[in-house]
């Protein structure tokens, strides 16, 4: 194992010191709060000397993610950050950099989407970013943030995969708590990140190449499915890079992390800083003698459907936990439970919770009463609830699908 | 109507959709099938440019100009105009600074030597070396 | 788990503060959480910072928390709430110019609490040249919690500041000798 440093570091540092250690050729980015101080860090990095690849300044997200997109076509290493609404203008070209198969890495600090206007953490820039063809990694503290945003870029330049990838953390809770973690000297991490290989590049005039081009109905179906498989099949490869960083800094990734899954009759569902939280409401149940786990995604694109099956098999009840306002039907997380279920004729109660909106607390005790509804069930033998619960909402008790 | 050989599976398409200029060693120039060099995206074109060497300079504006690199220059001078991918958008004639122009729109179907017998004359309202 | 509320305006470095209380107790081999909760970032804007200490790592991320210590570094925020979730034995370190009579006085919510006062403002002012209070009330609360030793401290600051120019050092450093002198 590798010579480890302790530090205490924010989400940010953690990602942007992982930038660092990358040997990005290009960073183009726009701060937004929460995620301003990577791009404040890195640019300090650049202006000390301590990287030597470019920083592009730019008017927006949209520009930031398309100097991106040229970039990496360009043919070098390349990454951003960005949270919120930054994200929002971006998607047009982040379906772009997937769809030119470019390995972009991009820190998202995950942060509500207004209206009304709110600069605290949720998960709706992560969800609206479902379908844009990234591989999505969730990082639920600030060591989790610097060690996936250095897999991400070995993920992402890998040739079986050659995909952009953005690597979550929870506005504030993660991006702004400064905790104890642990860093690779540089020489590891850079040494574990590889030398970048480019692929096809614009800039190489002996092989002109054509980037964006238009492909009308007899072509685009082909190129979408093409990219899908890629998608799909980076499931493997994830696997393996977690585990090579697992093998050099001592920690454990996988992409759907279990927490006493085994025996539980009643397990929790989620992603992001709340993971934290619920383990440490598991073990206090556990010690009253409760059977309770926890599930957490760390990969939420491509879904690991099969690690997901196997993990709830044993479960009676499960409560989903989605970040976001699912705004006229149940949560993705849900969803995506849902499907896997039926997949794997799999039978238990199933409840969504919809938490966290804005920055709302969830504390043990939230997370306890969740666990309270989910025994209720295993107990009765079916959902003793409507479908979506409420958390921590004020005013009338609201739920939704009886 | 699309030709055979570019209705590919999925599995045969370059990732990211990528579409290269030339097959196998560039420097043989052997145009890659998806090159445009083998497409003809020129009909549509309702006017053409008819070039006349009497009255050119040389000043190379048209291949400046001109968007979709129609104007192939030889020897830094005018060299000739690729009828396959025009479209007839006029700018090279627009830009032109003789008088009169050496490049002229003609309907598409007129004849270059009838085109050239056709020539419209000297412009005396115009003055020498205006922009016009 | 030691639990610690800051209440301060935003500019005055309550995280700063309480990020620098973290890496003293990284160094000394504790895990340590120190995070803030803010809405509008105008300066002057009450917010809060909090820390957690503890022997093992810290995986909570709520914000909820019944603090040990309750640290106010702008005087004027003794008028706003500073007791809500709260223990019996939570004790409160509070900058003012006020004697402790005279605070428990004009703020009766304070009586029969453990609370300690210190100048803050004033102490920066006159070692650091700028009223920042955040590291004075370091100093004070290293005197009203006994965790450290006020040297060992103070070495452990002057690491962590390495980057500043020696006279905000020097400043800091006088800063923190005079609060923890000074707290009563």
């Amino acid at each position: 194992m590798a010579k480890q440093h302790r530090v205490v570091w924010d989400g940010n540092m953690a990602a942007s010191q992982a930038m660092r250690q990358a040997q990005i050729d290009v960073v183009a980015a726009y701060p937004i709060t929460p995620s301003t101080p990577i791009v404040q860090n890195y640019s300090q990095f650049v202006a000390d000397g301590e990287v030597e690849g470019e920083f592009v300044m730019v008017e927006s997200e949209h520009s930031a993610m398309s100097a991106c997109v040229g970039a990496a076509a360009g043919g070098g290493r390349v990454a951003t950050a960005t949270s919120s609404q930054g994200y929002a203008l971006m998607v047009e070209v982040i379906y772009q950099a997937s769809g030119m198969r470019l390995p972009i890495v991009m820190n998202v600090v995950n942060r509500a989407l207004a209206a009304p206007l709110n600069i605290h953490g949720d998960h709706s820039d992560m969800y609206l970013g479902r379908d844009a063809g990234w591989i999505n990694l969730v990082a639920n503290n600030p060591q989790e943030a610097y060690d996936l945003c250095l897999c991400a870029f070995k993920i992402a330049e890998d040739m079986r995969v050659r995909l952009p990838v953005a690597v979550n953390q929870d506005g504030f809770l993660v991006s702004h708590t400064a905790e104890v973690g642990e860093h690779l000297e540089d020489a590891d991490a850079y040494g574990f990140v590889g030398d970048y290989t480019a692929h096809n590049p614009m800039l190489d005039p002996a092989k002109p190449v054509t980037y964006g081009a238009q492909t009308e109905g007899e072509w685009h179906y082909e190129h979408k499915m093409r990219q899908n498989y890629a998608l799909v099949n980076a499931v493997p490869v994830v696997e393996e890079v977690l585990k090579a960083y697992s093998q050099l800094s001592g920690r454990d990734y996988a992409p759907v992390e279990c927490y006493q899954t085994e025996d539980a009759d009643e397990l929790i569902i989620c992603m992001g800083s709340v993971v934290g939280t619920t383990t440490m409401t598991v073990d206090r149940l556990r010690k009253a003698g409760r059977k309770v786990g926890m599930v957490a995604i760390r990969l939420w694109r491509p879904f690991p459907k099969e690690a997901l099956a196997a993990a709830i098999k044993n479960a009676k009840s499960i409560a989903v936990l989605d970040r976001s306002c699912p705004m006229g039907t149940t949560g993705a997380l849900y969803n995506e439970t849902a499907a896997v279920m039926v997949e794997n004729d799999k039978s238990a109660n199933l409840i969504n919770y919809i938490y966290g909106l804005g920055g709302r607390d969830t504390t043990t005790e939230h997370l306890e009463g969740i666990f309270d509804d989910a025994a209720e069930c295993t107990k009765a033998g079916k959902r003793v609830k409507p479908i979506i619960q409420t958390i921590n909402l004020r005013g009338k008790s609201l739920s939704f699908y009886e | 109507m699309t030709e055979e050989h570019l209705l590919k599976g999925w599995e045969e398409f370059e990732a990211g959709a990528l579409l290269f200029s030339f097959e196998g060693d560039p420097s043989q120039r052997k145009f890659h099938e998806n090159n445009s060099i083998h497409h003809s995206v020129a009909d549509w074109r309702v006017l053409k440019p008819v070039f006349n060497e009497e009255l050119c300079i040389h000043c190379q504006f048209c291949w400046v100009f001109c968007p979709d690199t129609s104007i192939i220059p030889k020897d830094k001078k005018f060299g000739e105009i690729d009828y396959v991918h025009c479209k007839g958008c006029g700018i090279c004639s627009d830009v032109c600074p003789t008088n009169p122009k050496s490049l002229v729109m003609f309907a598409n179907q007129t004849p270059i030597e009838e085109a050239l017998r056709n020539w419209p004359a000297k412009d005396e309202k115009k003055k020498e070396n205006s922009d016009g | 788990m030691l639990e610690i509320r800051w209440h301060s305006r935003a500019g005055q470095g309550a995280v700063t503060g309480a990020k620098a209380l973290c890496e003293v107790m990284a160094q000394e081999g504790k895990f340590v959480q120190a995070f803030s909760v803010y809405g509008a970032e105008k300066r002057g804007a009450p917010m809060n910072a909090f820390n957690r200490i503890d022997d093992d790592p810290i995986i909570d991320h709520s914000k909820a928390m019944i603090p040990d210590y309750v640290l106010v570094i702008d005087p004027s925020l003794v008028y706003t709430d500073i007791t809500y979730d709260t223990k019996e034995g939570t004790k409160y370190v509070i900058t003012t110019h006020l004697s402790k009579e005279e605070l428990l006085k004009e703020v009766p919510a304070l009586q029969g609490k453990d609370v300690h006062v210190v100048d803050c403002i004033r102490i920066s002012q006159e070692t650091i040249g700028r009223a920042i209070p955040n590291t004075p009330m370091l100093g004070a609360f290293v005197k009203v919690s006994g965790a450290f030793d006020i040297d060992e401290f103070s070495q452990a600051m002057k690491e962590i500041l390495y980057k500043f120019p020696q006279k905000i050092i020097d400043g800091n450093l006088q800063a923190i000798r005079r609060a923890y002198d000074e707290v009563n």
